[in-house]
């Protein structure tokens, strides 16, 4: 473990990392990688658990279980997300890059900032399952594939990121 | 044809589980190497004075599209049992449009999310908690407007097939897409850069 | 933030380098898959087909299926929708191109039928081209299977053993045996693929009275 934090790694370098990584998992699973998914079989699971009839009579949570059970191919994103963490904090500890705190502009406040993520993460949740897929599901493995849907995917979402950019300005700066 | 291995047998679920975590390993381990668990980083791309969104992205596209073509040329991949994410044309451009808000609203994406809680950020812990409010959200009105999400749909529609270009041909196309934004994005960090080099000149 | 970041300038452009040559050899190559180039044997496969060792009877097809033959794969080469109405049952509807393509079970035993026969002996070919040594057809296509399974007319001078086990094996598929008067023309078995007009018509209410059988 460093004391002092690395520098991060060539962006390019790291992205035909993923790349490989994509690519094996076309080549083992038949399938590309994804993030999104993870999260609705969680919230799924969890409603499946607390308000079973509730669940049950919803067409979208249904979709991510299975006779009750979780299907286990839903299960593989899950399971690709726990190894995203594991990976993520090995990589940090290596590289000293382990911070508790909070990554904002200096124009907010740590406050302001979690508000902002935890909004941007509903907007991106259901964004997200309006699409079936994130940056991961459809940017990186529609992208790959061809997709035309993840395509249009990725360009309205950096139209949408571009146009709300200069209302968040200070937030960044 | 030997791949995807899954595909033909070659191994169970409880192995394909095994495998999803590495490579999730792998995946979470070069984000954060790449510093997308940073969101002031990751929001770099939308004032374009840090497009490692851009090139990351990019070049893991065009490293498994260029794999895909070449293994499948090769005999040693069946690309038609691949699975191709489906084409919704209007829940995607609308999701897309939202999505990209939450962005840069939130500075992280959902896998990316992972990586910063991971390594402690709490914008991170705060933007999954706001993806599953999300996903709640969507799913209770889901009754209300899953007809607009199934809507437009196209199924595994490809790039080839929509424009009528070859799929070499589309191939070619998005790597000179790519390495002309990569030399895009290399002008406009350096132009980034510029005023602050021009005050250390200065000072 | 972007001077955070290492740089590896020689890593990036051989990287950069081998996308150019990977892309504009894409552009060159166009498709992403390769024509199958197959090989055949002309002696060997005339002495096979002399030894009418390349067909199967719909019969034997029937005991296959019924005894659970391991690695069965049986084809039905026809349209979508004539496999809808009906076929073979544990049957795969897969196109004459698929067939060129399609991934191989090196231990799978392969059935082909059509229609008539004569896709299937095509389909036979192609597979015995692409290296498939276990790959039968049906003679008489689906009309045999018909004939043969469905809807046999045995006739009443047949010995008993024989009718048992026709009937058992029809009975077995949901079919139903007719015992025909020895002096009746018993129905001509489509040994040349193509059964005449009036015994087509025959099949086609077959396949009908199943369909109705079936709701």
């Amino acid at each position: 473990m460093r004391d002092k934090a690395a520098p991060y790694a060539s962006p390019y370098v790291t992205g035909v990392g993923i790349g490989v990584v994509l690519l094996l998992a076309f080549v083992l699973m038949g399938r590309g990688l994804g993030a999104s998914g993870a999260f609705s079989s969680v919230v799924a699971a969890a409603l499946n658990t607390t308000a079973p009839s509730h669940a049950a009579a919803n067409a979208f949570y249904t979709g991510y279980l299975s006779d009750g059970a979780t299907n286990p191919l839903k299960d593989w994103l899950v399971l690709e997300i726990i190894g995203v963490v594991i990976g993520g904090l090995a990589s940090g500890l290596l590289a000293g890059r382990m911070r508790w705190t909070t990554e904002r502009g200096t124009g907010i406040t740590d406050r302001r900032r979690l508000v902002n993520a935890f909004a941007g993460g509903t907007a991106m949740g259901v964004g997200a399952k309006l699409a079936r897929g994130c940056t991961s599901g459809l940017g990186l493995t529609g992208g790959a594939t061809l997709s035309v849907g993840s395509w249009l995917f990725i360009i309205a979402a950096f139209v949408g990121a571009y146009a709300a950019a200069p209302l968040l300005r200070r937030a960044w700066r | 044809m030997m791949a995807p291995l899954y595909e033909f047998g070659r191994f169970g679920d409880g192995m394909g589980l095994v495998i999803a975590v590495l490579l999730g390993i792998a995946f979470g381990w070069f984000l954060e190497q790449g510093g997308m668990g940073n969101a002031r980083k990751l929001a770099g791309q939308f004032y374009f004075t840090d497009l490692s969104v851009l090139k990351l992205m990019f070049s893991a596209i065009v490293t498994a599209m260029l794999g895909l073509f070449w293994l499948s040329w090769a005999g040693l991949l069946d690309l038609s049992r691949v699975y191709v994410p489906e084409t919704f044309i209007a829940p995607q451009l609308v999701g897309g449009l939202v999505f990209g808000v939450g962005f840069a609203t939130g500075g992280l994406c959902p896998g990316t999310s992972c990586v910063a809680a991971a390594t402690g950020r709490k914008d991170g812990l705060a933007l999954i908690a706001g993806m599953f409010a999300g996903v709640f959200v969507f799913g209770e009105a889901f009754p209300a407007i899953g007809h607009f999400a199934d809507s437009t749909a196209r199924g595994a529609w490809t790039l080839p097939q929509a424009v009528g270009l070859s799929y070499g041909t589309v191939v070619g196309v998005i790597v000179a897409v790519a390495l002309g934004a990569f030399a895009g994005a290399e002008w406009l960090e350096r132009r980034a850069e510029r005023p602050a080099r021009r005050m250390k000149i200065a000072a | 933030m972007t001077t955070d970041a290492r740089r590896r300038p020689g890593i990036e452009r051989a990287f950069a380098i081998a996308a150019v040559v990977g892309g504009v050899l894409a552009i060159i190559a166009g498709s992403p898959t390769r024509p199958t180039r197959g090989s055949v044997d002309v002696t060997e496969l005339a002495r096979i087909v002399e030894h009418e060792e390349d067909h199967v009877t719909a019969t034997e097809l029937a005991k296959w299926i019924r005894d659970d033959k391991r690695g069965l794969r049986v084809l039905d080469i026809r349209a979508d929708s004539e496999f809808e109405d009906f076929h073979v049952p544990g049957a795969t509807r897969v196109p004459l191109a698929e067939i060129a393509r399609m991934s191989l079970d090196s231990a799978g035993t392969y059935v082909l039928y059509s229609e008539g026969g004569t896709h299937a002996a095509q389909g036979w070919f192609l597979l015995r081209a692409r290296g498939v040594k276990n790959v039968f057809f049906l003679r008489g296509g689906l009309y045999e299977w018909l004939e043969q399974v469905m809807n046999p007319h045995v006739a009443s001078t047949t010995p008993q053993a024989v009718r048992d086990s026709i009937r058992a094996i029809t009975l077995w598929f949901g079919g139903k045996m007719t015992v025909v008067d020895s002096a009746t023309t018993a129905t001509p078995s489509a040994l040349d693929g193509e059964l005449s007009a009036p015994h087509r018509s025959d099949a086609r209410e077959s396949i009908r009275k199943i369909r109705r059988r079936a709701c």
